[in-house]
């Protein structure tokens, strides 16, 4: 038994000590990047640690959207649904956050506004990833085309609201934004980590990384949500409904996306902006990838990925490196993960050789 | 006559196996090599290094007394090697012509000269009596026919040795006859023939020597005059085999099973079923036989719950389960066994665990409130891989890393331990080795002997004849002919399975 376990440890270990060789590997292609531009080449590495020590409440400003995210895309990925689509789902929670914090009168009690706010924010995400579900289950269309689409019917949307009935009544106002909410409706901040927006969204995070956690390894449905991803035709045989699931597990990637739309608008910018999400949906991917779509690891993929991006933009203030370096390491990291699921098959080196010495005859 | 392929010491080696110890067979011109033994004792590769797609790592390879040193599938053609693959090698959108000639076109200013190739191909058709359309396109063919392509591909491309791996497993005991008879015809033109199988009859009718392979070395080499179907599979097996599986009593008792005349269509909305009726009672194995294709897989997945059929009723037990879906009916007391054990039956990136509860994970005491005893669970599939032989250190180990033998015995351990009163058994032996068909072959009768109902669909008709209380014959989605045990023979059912005849009217009435 005692080797059982150590063989278990062992091998979760080498599965963790692959993904930082990943991130240290692409950090390497960055560095090597910057020094071959002319910039500082360690202008990354630096950004990167300052976020994990002085800056910390930047990284966990930007950590919580991007747990979240990578939460919202491990559900979905488990059960091998590839969902692209919570920016959409983003958009649309952040829409109605906002719809209801604006008739939400200034007397209420501000805990029960917040959760109202958030519980309407989660249906409307859930509502939203329920178009491409159900188009999925009952027309057989193609998840990845159809929320990929959809994220820019939401996109637009917004921009709607906030050009038009959600529009500011201020009179100077040269932005496409909402006018700001009250304040018994904001989400609240961490205090000691003020000035920055670092806020309890964070703790939200953590909460929903157990609860997924739980629900994954401990329960009947996190069981059908691994047998539908490992062999849907199986999950038929054996009485589950694959459909089912699939509609289950997109309504809860839907609601954590409303979640994160929520925190964006009642806790970082108090106003529903038009351009508020630099692509947290996507970046998502990236955490729960890095995370092998396991939720504990998306914990720790998502404050490495806030660093990235809490460093990258310090590093444009101080530096004259431009910030889009960090999408550069996040596009490196994902490629060599995209890579790791293709090499093995096209990679058959003793076929290989046998083809190129028969050229060479 | 002359030695057309030698193969001296062969050893292979992959990380962790021996594929190949020290292996030596040789082949005569004009002479027909029967290479028999248990899945993955070895064959296969044997031949894929004599065929080129891999070498070996020590020992020689002689072609006509001269050493050679396939590097490619290309050059073992050149070398005037051909292989009929398990798994045709065609290209399904391309016509009987164009596949024959693929890979070696014979041109005329720089155009196919089709003339050429026509007349080449017309004359071998005739040589060796294999007719067939060279203008139809390959998925429109029947597997035998397009075995035949594959024939007339290899002699097209003047192979002088031919390799055929388990060209039998798919072909109707009429068509097998046939392939023989071609097989007769090369050898009598002096071509060397290398025949791979699992079934010792065909060894022993074709056949001039006998090689027996197990884990890798080989156990027997000896002529076939010398050989009998015991001796050969105490060898492939390395220990005495049971091949006569003892069974009780017949008798049925009350009906557990009743298909009522059912229509249904297939994947592609074309019907598969035209009306069946079937009955199994406790204490019977009934025995459908056809050739894949004929309806079989949506019988079951019409009677399994898992497709709806469009007319019709299924009942179990007494009770219309017509609309109940997949998991009530296994409540009820069904166990299914599929055909596709890695398509269907398994998910081998999960654990064996996670394989083996799928009856139970949401079932009281295992699962309260919808949170998992994962202790109860573990204790369940650890005595499970006990009971039925499972051979792993322990459940939480991928299913992938389980042999085929042992998968199917956690398919079965996971349909027996819910203790059904009705058995569908699916090809219930495909690609599993002797020594394991013999084990669920004793699984299966016991199942039937214990008072329940086993309705056994299987393409190899040895197997239907040797269990099957009750034959029933499916041809194009209806079932022709029902035969009482012991009333048939393989010849007359290869009749019925062609289609070629079918029992009037009665057939569908008990």
């Amino acid at each position: 038994m005692k080797n059982k376990n150590d063989s278990k440890i062992m091998s979760a270990a080498r599965v963790v000590g692959k993904q930082i060789s990943l991130i240290v590997l692409a950090l390497l292609f960055a560095t090597v990047f910057l020094a071959v531009s002319g910039y500082e080449p360690f202008a990354i590495l630096n950004g990167i640690t300052e976020s994990l020590t002085v800056d910390i409440a930047g990284t966990i400003r930007w950590a919580t959207p991007l747990i979240l995210s990578g939460l919202a895309i491990c559900v979905t990925y488990k059960a091998e649904v590839f969902n692209l689509g919570v920016d959409g789902q983003i958009y649309m929670g952040a829409a109605a956050a906002t719809a209801v914090a604006v008739i939400m009168p200034e007397s209420m009690n501000h805990g029960v506004s917040v959760v109202v706010i958030f519980l309407t924010a989660m249906a409307a995400g859930a509502a939203f990833a329920m178009i491409p579900a159900l188009m999925k289950v009952y027309l057989g269309t193609d998840v990845i085309v159809s929320t990929l689409l959809l994220n820019f019917v939401a996109e637009l949307f917004i921009e709607y609201l906030v050009t038009g009935p959600l529009k500011s009544p201020e009179e100077n106002m040269n932005m496409n934004a909402s006018k700001v909410l009250n304040e018994n409706t904001w989400l609240p901040r961490i205090s000691f980590l003020e000035p920055s927006s670092a806020n309890i969204g964070i703790y939200i995070a953590i909460v929903l990384m157990l609860f997924l956690t739980f629900v994954f390894f401990r329960t009947a449905f996190g069981h059908e949500i691994r047998i539908v991803g490992a062999n849907p035709v199986l999950a038929r045989y054996a009485g589950i409904k694959p459909k089912k699931t699939i509609l289950q597990v997109m309504g809860l990637s839907g609601a954590i996306g409303g979640i994160v739309g929520a925190i964006e608008v009642t806790a970082v910018q108090h106003r529903l902006l038009a351009a508020f999400n630099p692509d947290f949906g996507f970046d998502g991917i990236v955490v729960s990838l890095l995370a092998n779509n396991n939720p504990i690891g998306v914990l720790f993929s998502g404050i490495f990925f806030g660093a990235l991006k809490n460093g990258g933009i310090n590093m444009e203030r101080i530096t004259d490196v431009p910030s889009a370096i960090t999408d550069i390491v996040t596009a490196i990291i994902f490629i060599i993960i995209s890579a790791k699921f293709i090499l093995p098959k096209i990679r058959n080196p003793k076929m290989k050789k046998v083809r190129s010495s028969e050229g060479g005859k | 006559m002359a030695v057309a392929v030698e193969m001296l010491n062969i050893s292979k080696f992959y990380p962790g196996v021996i594929a190949n110890d020290n292996v030596s067979l040789s082949v005569n011109e004009g002479e027909i090599l029967g290479l028999i033994g248990e899945n993955g004792a070895g064959k296969s590769t044997m031949m894929n290094m004599l065929y080129g797609m891999t070498q070996p790592d020590e020992g020689v390879i002689k072609l006509f007394g001269k050493e050679v040193h396939i590097q490619s599938p290309n050059m073992a053609i050149k070398l005037g090697i051909g292989m009929v693959h398990q798994h045709f090698m065609l290209m399904p959108n391309l016509s009987v012509l164009q596949n024959i000639i693929l890979g070696n076109t014979p041109t005329k200013h720089g155009l196919i000269d089709v003339k050429q190739a026509k007349n080449k191909i017309e004359e071998i058709m005739e040589t060796y009596d294999l007719p067939i359309s060279l203008d139809e396109k390959i998925y429109q063919l029947s597997v035998g026919e397009k075995q035949r392509v594959e024939i007339i591909k290899a002699l097209y491309r003047e192979a002088k040795v031919l390799i055929l791996d388990e060209p039998t497993a798919v072909l109707t005991p009429q068509e097998t006859d046939k392939l023989l008879d071609v097989l007769r015809e090369l050898k009598k033109r002096g071509c060397a023939i290398i025949f791979i199988t699992h079934k010792l009859r065909e060894v022993m009718a074709i056949t001039d020597e006998i090689v027996v392979m197990r884990k890798g070395v080989v156990t027997g080499s000896l002529s076939t005059s010398e050989a009998n179907t015991g001796g050969l599979s105490d060898m492939i097996v390395g220990r005495k085999v049971d091949l006569e599986i003892p069974r009780g009593e017949y008798q049925p008792g009350e009906t557990v099973l009743n298909v009522e005349n059912i229509h249904a269509l297939n994947q592609r909305g074309l019907p598969a079923l035209n009306g069946v009726n079937l009955k199994v009672a406790r204490g019977e194995i009934v025995g459908i036989a056809g050739v894949e294709g004929n309806g079989q897989a949506e019988l079951i997945e019409v009677i399994s719950g898992m497709l709806r059929p469009t007319e019709g009723k299924v009942i179990l037990k007494g009770e219309d389960v017509t609309n109940k879906d997949v998991r009530q009916r296994r409540e009820d007391g069904l166990s299914h066994i599929p055909e596709d054990r890695l398509g269907m039956g398994t998910a081998v990136n999960c654990s064996i665990r996670d394989n083996l509860i799928l009856n139970r994970y949401y079932q009281r005491p295992y699962c309260k409130n919808g949170i998992l005893d994962n202790k109860k669970l573990h204790q369940l599939s650890e005595e499970l891989c006990k009971d039925f032989g499972v051979k792993t250190p322990d459940s939480t180990y991928k299913l992938g890393t389980l042999s085929g033998g042992n998968m199917q015995k956690v398919v079965f351990a996971r349909e027996m331990d819910a203790n059904p009163d009705f058995l569908i058994a699916a090809q219930p032996t495909r690609g599993v080795d002797i020594g394991a068909i013999e084990s669920i072959h004793h699984k299966i009768m016991e199942v039937r002997d214990s008072n329940r109902g086993v309705l056994l669909v299987s393409a190899e008709l040895d197997e239907i004849l040797s269990l099957s209380d009750r034959i029933l014959v499916m041809y194009e989605g209806e079932i022709v002919a029902e035969f009482k045990r012991g009333e048939a023979d393989e010849r007359t059912m290869g009749t019925y399975m062609t289609g070629a005849k079918r029992q009037g009217g009665e057939n569908n009435e008990e």
